[in-house]
């Protein structure tokens, strides 16, 4: 009797411990998701919109990253950031970053594209947290 | 005395690139031969008036490399009509570009080597896929004549807010080609020896600070009596563009005008050397507005676009004294089609061109057109 409550014990507090596993996995993820800066990108034959992308350094990026036409690299100079962007119609493409110390930062497509790969350029903008 | 300042000018401005460029080598890219990519185009035609053709008309290269982080290259090699034979109408091979770029910042790169010339929508963005129609719009073709590159060098960058800009010098067209049916088409000297007597410019700012439009406008301007010496024949092209994407509908619209200075005398000069006059017109002028929508919009394999199109060209729009404009010449076309896309760098078309003339002796022929293009 008293081991046939003691192991419905142990089970429950093992469910309580699971739930509140789960439950702070999912409440971290929208603090996460919340305090991340998110950014739309959409790339087409030769540009990418916006060009310009300002963060404040330090500050968890998050790139949602889409092409209009086909295939697009995105590479971000000085960082680790070098991904292929899926033709259109295919999923869109997530990365997560921490944005680097503050300065201008080139990013370009990497994958020819056509006659004006070359234009297919923009700029990160990492600003110091104490310049607001 | 002018071209060799321009010359001076640009031998510095390459200078300081190189070196600006050199300092910046150790950026960390070792040099990379990329892949070669390229794109096709074959067409099946059946004039109302002669006899359906099927053309490979367009078999391109694209090859580029990477010196340093700075400093790339670009060349785009394109064979046309699948054969080229001495002597005859045939195809013809064309280095359409062939560039090296000193990439500086962000708002000042330089250029130079073979370069497509910056003017409307078509003739820098011209790969199957991105335009509606088997061929190109009639305004890219008669009135800017894509594809229109030639040896040059110059600037370009973004400035900020989307926009952004180039400017070249470039060598001029020649305008003892000039002719009544294609304007200044046959002027252009496309970089084989061309007669840099005198220099011409080229710029194009564009708008793209919206996700979804872009606005352009162009201008082109020089003297190009570069075969006929005595001429003084000044070539002056405006233009303005617009694309606007939302959804599933895609609008786009360009204006073109051209004008030909002194072009009585040029007529004149023609006709004595040649016993024919051209009949070249002191202006040219063409338009367009083209509607399209994604009919399926559900990404490879169901995605189908259909479209019109409206385009007014003339290259006879107004005519030195002493000369009438061959009617003819004064055309409009409503284009109807469709695009299907099995794969976004896959483009099957098929369109019905309704083309129509001021003339009442002679009949403009419409066209029926399949078309198969692809990006790789």
């Amino acid at each position: 009797m008293f081991s046939k409550m003691t192991g419905m014990r142990v089970r429950t507090q093992l469910l309580i411990a699971l739930a509140s596993i789960v439950c702070l996995t999912i409440a971290s993820d929208r603090l996460a998701s919340q305090t991340r800066r998110v950014v739309r990108v959409t790339a087409e034959r030769f540009t990418f919109t916006p060009s310009e992308i300002v963060v404040e350094a330090g500050e968890e990026v998050e790139l949602r990253l889409k092409s209009d036409d086909t295939s697009h690299g995105f590479r971000i100079a000085g960082t680790t950031v070098n991904v292929t962007i899926p033709k259109r119609g295919r999923d869109d493409l997530s990365i997560v970053f921490r944005a680097p110390a503050a300065g201008r930062y080139t990013f370009e497509c990497t994958h020819m594209c056509g006659a004006g790969h070359n234009f297919m350029r923009g700029m990160l903008v990492v600003r110091d947290r104490t310049d607001r | 005395m002018h071209l060799a300042r321009t010359g001076l000018a640009l031998a510095l401005l390459l200078g300081v690139a190189a070196h600006a460029a050199a300092q910046t080598a150790s950026d960390g890219a070792s040099s990379v031969t990329g892949p070669i990519s390229g794109y096709m185009d074959s067409h099946y035609n059946q004039p109302s008036d002669g006899d359906p053709i099927l053309d490979f008309h367009r078999f391109v290269l694209i090859f580029s490399h990477t010196f340093t982080e700075r400093i790339r290259f670009v060349a785009e090699l394109e064979l046309e009509h699948a054969i080229v034979e001495g002597l005859e109408e045939k195809g013809a091979v064309e280095l359409e570009q062939a560039y090296l770029d000193f990439l500086l910042t962000r708002g000042f790169n330089l250029r130079a080597g073979m370069l497509l010339v910056p003017m409307g929508i078509i003739n820098e963005r011209h790969e199957p896929p991105v335009f509606q129609g088997v061929e190109r719009p009639l305004v890219d073709t008669f009135i800017i004549p894509t594809t229109w590159f030639e040896a040059g060098a110059g600037v370009h960058g973004e400035l900020g807010r989307g926009l952004r800009y180039r400017a070249y010098v470039m060598a001029p067209l020649d305008s003892a080609e000039f002719s009544a049916d294609e304007g200044i088409r046959p002027g252009r000297q496309e970089g084989s020896e061309s007669n840099v007597r005198h220099a011409a410019v080229a710029a194009r700012a564009e708008y793209v600070g919206v996700t979804g439009l872009t606005l352009g406008a162009s201008a082109w301007r020089g003297n190009s009596s570069v075969t006929l010496r005595r001429l003084d024949t000044p070539v002056t092209i405006g233009e303005v563009d617009a694309r606007y994407k939302r959804d599933r509908l895609e609008l786009r619209g360009e204006f073109a005008q051209v004008s030909i200075g002194d072009a009585a005398a040029l007529n004149d000069a023609v006709q004595l050397s040649t016993g024919v006059s051209p009949n070249v017109a002191e202006a040219l002028r063409g338009f367009y507005g083209e509607a399209a929508y994604r009919v399926w919009n559900a990404g490879p394999a169901r995605d189908l676009v259909g479209f019109v199109r409206y385009e007014n060209f003339d290259t006879q729009f107004r005519m030195p004294a002493g000369l009438l404009p061959l009617k003819q010449f004064d055309r409009d076309a409503w284009v109807f089609g469709a695009t299907y896309y099995p794969d976004p760098d896959v483009a099957v078309k098929i369109d019905y061109v309704i083309q129509r003339n001021q003339s009442s002796i002679v009949k403009a022929p419409s066209s029926f057109n399949v078309g198969l293009g692809w990006w790789f």
